[in-house]
């Protein structure tokens, strides 16, 4: 433990370091709601039927661009069982709300294939898909722009995006929209300067890479079950926070936040998709407020492709200065990122918009940077953050760069990262990092993979139509916690001895609802079985981050933390008479309270809780503090993955991936690896099948199911090895940063690498479908 | 330009009365000819553990055992698992307890959000009602069909070897 001051990132006086060894921390405990899980009687919002209960249906615009002329309903009207129909003529500038800005509920002008254009409620789902055949819709179609590089230019078509160019946005562009282009112009970090640098290189590399469009592909389906008694709205949601879809329907529906209870007990994947109400639930509420009834609405598998915010997709070019002995002396980036028609950009506006290019801006030690990053409106699908926001194409491109750069001056590739290794989060002023262990990753990941067999395996390869390859990877992750660092949590001890953490989180899989309690029963000194938890409802919490952005341990740990130590401090007010003993000398651990000079001076918890009155509840409350500037945070991480590639199919098979993640301490140790392993997954299918695809002569989105748009099942995966990299970081819980999102950061970028490795040529663009590895091989034998 | 679409408005309604045995109670249900068992089983069974993910047969959230064999509950018609032993997650537990599978995936964290493990269990399960010694692979091909985004593959099938070690013992 640290003999400094306290620096946890809470509100007031933080309390003071634990100041013993950890019975509850680093345990590998299973999830809280595991029994649920496997027997089936977890009830996701889809698995909830109440009495009278209507479905609901969206018509969707089967048109990329158009004009909705008329909307004739009075053929659907006059179905027996129609309860209601909305349309742009009955509910004239109605909003929905994401991250609390305004999106057209049914626009006049539809932008992407499949935004709404009209929302059926009926007493059977069957009469609600009738309804939706019978709508006669009238669209004007208008010409339609899908690439950003078209879109960009000054006579392309104008999208009409959905939530008005982020004007009321929380950070509003500084710009205005100037053609397609968001805010006018590009985001821009920068550091020292750019011409001397590319001046004093001995070599100047540049290249372009691109990722394709990729969908979250959660395996439940949006849905949701809205109920308006008359009073309250109460929504039993699929999405991965609670609190914020109750202020943004609220604000949609012109309700007061305490009018509106959101439930989401179990929730059937998100990966950022789902991080706060989605566009559907508006419509499933409004429906129900409209016939006094409750209303389910669950997504088919097609919408759900076409309907949610994918990831941005797009390019990044980048041009590096280096001199001969590896060292790094200008970089130059310029990323243009397809947004589609809108979405989390008109959000977080600029601020968001750096995240893009800061993954490569950040990573590596250059004095002379300049990153600029471009958002694009384009007739598709609006977009919004997916398990490492736009890391993706960010990380692909720096560091398949890297490998390039490395190449060309004959270095291994592990050497020339840790010759141009960064120390500090702030490379102009000096800032460093909280702690930064990303070495120490690397060095794991090497290891693991047998990084010293790379040159062998060249050799070996030589005149076999089976190539191996090993490559790596890196990635950082910053800003740990997120605006508005809002997170608060209260422990409620009662005199039968229960002790109640109310926490506002969603779990969405990750064990939160486990970890959450973990950290409480740690700093109370109690066992974990000693502890419930509240979650997952708007009634009886406090307002919680959603779980996305990695931010629930990060930002409601502290919170937690807090609020445990608070109310153990008030039951030590109790213990202390008891034992007779000073309260700053007490300490407790497994549930009994103990006298730190005389440890054979104790009494139990519950015993302690009994001297509580029937009524008398203490209260412990905890509110996270924002992040201060200095110093910077951020959690990092190294991959690297061996690959055999057959020359004569194309076919890619990925051996082996490592993975070493560096966040911190682990509270869980087998739930953070096992967010590695879905990471590896994720990123496995992200480097050789994932890819959206748009028509080019329709823009409508052609591979809208899970036979088409590729997924990794078990056949595709490799031996896995992940490793936790812990280090101790007071600015958190317990120094526990959180590593539920960045896992897959890094994993494709690690395999293209190894890809080109084996086969002696570079490839620029994802997936790495046979197609583009056949094509990569014919252009090498023709040069 | 006007777009419209009518072809689903005039498909016949046809009902038919059937009986279907789910985890050894037979139940008495009315159908569409069209409904699904998927349907049946989460809206008029309320056997909600049997998820719908893709409803074409290509996540296996809703796969459930037909006379043993794990099946896409969402693309074999009601009517058609008339007179078969079908077998849900509902049906695993005995008597309240577990299924060795059941504790497995709890005691080796395989699972996260959960969405698709009841078909992951079923599908574990057909292939250790018949193979008693999988080996990794087995497993792997047993529920390649079976989709989870989480991630959690590496886990189910440690959780599934453990299973079937518990099996073998009669624990």
């Amino acid at each position: 433990m640290s003999e400094e001051a306290p620096r946890l990132l809470v509100t007031g006086t933080p309390p003071p370091p634990l100041g013993r060894e950890f019975t509850v921390i680093g345990r590998p405990f299973h999830r809280r709601e595991s029994y649920e899980k496997v027997t089936g009687e977890a009830k996701y919002a889809g698995d909830i039927k109440l009495p009278g209960m209507l479905y609901a249906k969206i018509l969707r615009s089967p048109h990329a661009h158009a004009k909705v002329v008329k909307v004739d309903v009075s053929k659907a009207e006059a179905l027996p069982g129609i309860k209601a129909i909305l349309t742009k003529d009955n509910t004239p500038g109605w909003c929905t709300y994401w991250y609390m800005i305004p999106q057209k509920a049914f626009p006049e002008i539809v932008t992407y294939q499949g935004q709404e254009v009209a929302a059926i409620a009926a007493e059977e789902i069957e009469t609600a898909q009738k309804a939706l055949e019978l709508i006669d819709v009238e669209y004007e179609v208008l010409p339609f722009i899908i690439d950003p590089k078209e879109a960009m230019k000054d006579d392309a078509p104008l999208v009409d995006n959905m939530d008005g160019d982020g004007v009321g946005a929380l950070f509003p562009p500084s710009g205005t929209r100037r053609g397609n282009i968001y805010g006018g112009s590009p985001t821009v970090l920068k550091r020292g300067d750019g011409e001397k640098g590319f001046r004093e290189a001995d070599l100047v590399i540049e290249e372009e890479f691109s990722t394709p469009p990729q969908h979250h592909a959660t395996v439940q389906t949006r849905t949701c079950v809205a109920y308006w008694d008359g009073e309250k709205l109460t929504v039993w949601e699929s999405c991965q926070g609670v609190w914020q879809p109750k202020e943004q329907l609220a604000r949609s529906l012109g309700l007061h936040p305490d009018q509106v209870r959101v439930i989401v007990r179990y929730q059937g994947g998100g990966f950022g998709s789902k991080a706060g109400a989605q566009r559907f639930s508006h419509y499933a509420s409004k429906l129900s407020i409209v016939t006094g009834r409750p209303v389910r609405l669950e997504l088919t598998r097609a919408e759900e492709f076409v309907s949610h915010p994918r990831r941005q997709v797009g390019s990044f070019y980048i041009k590096t200065g280096v001199k001969r002995d590896g060292t790094l002396t200008a970089m130059f980036g310029r990323a243009i990122f397809n947004i589609g028609s809108g979405g989390l950009f008109s959000a977080f506006g600029k601020e968001f918009m750096g995240i893009g290019i800061g993954k490569a801006f950040y990573l590596y030690k250059c004095p002379n940077a300049y990153f600029e990053q471009y958002g694009v409106y384009t007739h598709t699908q609006y977009t919004g953050p997916m398990r490492s926001p736009q890391e993706i194409l960010a990380v692909f491109a720096v560091e398949s760069h890297m490998d390039r750069i490395a190449a060309e001056l004959k270095m291994d590739p592990y050497k020339f990262r840790l010759k141009n290794y960064s120390e500090y989060g702030d490379q102009e002023k000096k800032i460093p990092y909280s702690r930064k262990s990303l070495d120490k990753c690397m060095e794991l990941v090497t290891q693991a993979i047998g990084w010293e067999r790379r040159n062998e395996l060249r050799k070996l390869n030589e005149g076999s139509t089976r190539k191996k390859g090993i490559g790596m990877a890196d990635f950082i992750y910053y800003g740990v916690g997120l605006y508005p660092y809002h997170a608060e949590a209260e422990v409620f001890i009662k005199s039968d001895g229960s002790i109640i953490l109310h926490a506002g989180i969603v779990d969405i899989g990750t064990g939160s609802a486990t970890i959450l309690p973990m950290i409480a029963a740690e700093e109370l000194g109690v066992n974990l079985e000693d502890v419930n938890i509240i979650y997952g409802d708007t009634e009886s919490t406090r307002y919680a981050p959603a779980s996305n952005a990695a931010r629930v341990t990060a930002e409601m740990g502290p919170a937690v933390l807090q609020a445990a130590a608070e109310a153990r401090e008030k039951l030590f007010a109790r213990a202390a008479q008891l034992l007779h003993a000073k309260v700053e000398d007490l300490q407790s651990k497994n549930g009994v309270i103990y006298a730190k000079t005389e440890p054979s001076r104790t009494i139990s918890f519950k015993d302690t809780c009994k001297t509580l009155g029937p009524d008398e509840i203490i209260v412990g409350r905890g509110s996270r503090a924002p992040n201060p500037d200095k110093p910077k945070f951020a959690t990092f991480g190294s991959q690297a993955a061996e690959v055999e590639v057959d020359t004569e199919t194309g076919e890619v098979r990925i051996l082996k991936i490592a993975l070493a993640f560096d966040f911190g301490r682990a509270i869980n140790p087998n739930f953070c690896i096992q967010q590695s392993h879905g990471g590896v997954v994720m990123g496995v299918a992200c480097a050789l099948f994932e890819e959206g695809i748009n028509d080019r002569k329709t823009g409508v989105l052609l591979n809208a199911n899970f036979g088409q748009y590729r997924t990794a099942s078990a056949l595709d995966l490799p031996e896995i090895v992940a490793f936790n990299v812990e280090a101790e970081d007071p600015y958190f819980a317990y120094s526990a940063k959180g590593g539920g999102e960045s896992s897959n950061a890094s994993t494709h970028a690690a395999i293209r690498n190894a890809v080109c490795h084996a086969l002696g040529v570079w490839i620029y663009e994802l997936p790495l479908t046979p197609d583009k590895i056949l094509n990569a091989l014919a252009k090498k034998t023709s040069d | 330009m006007r777009a419209r679409n009518n072809s689903l408005i005039s498909r016949p309604e046809c009902h038919k009365k059937l009986s279907l045995n789910v985890n050894k109670t037979l139940y008495e249900v009315e159908v569409a000819a069209h409904h699904t068992l998927a349907e049946v089983l989460r809206e008029q069974l309320g056997l909600t553990g049997t998820k719908i993910g893709c409803n074409r047969a290509e996540c296996g959230s809703c796969t459930v055992l037909l006379d043993g064999q794990p099946v896409y509950s969402c693309t074999i018609l009601a009517v058609e698992a008339a007179r078969k032993n079908i077998t849900t997650i509902e049906g695993l537990k005995v008597h309240g307890k577990l299924h060795p599978i059941q504790e497995a995936f709890i005691a080796n964290d395989a699972l996260q959000c959960g969405y698709c493990i009841p078909g992951m269990i079923l599908s574990v399960k057909a292939l250790l009602d018949v193979n008693q010694n999988p080996t990794a692979e087995d497993v792997k091909h047993a529920i390649a069909g079976n989709y989870c985004r989480c991630g959690s593959q590496p886990n189910i099938v440690v959780a599934a070897l453990a299973a079937a070690k518990m099996m073998k013992e009669g624990r």
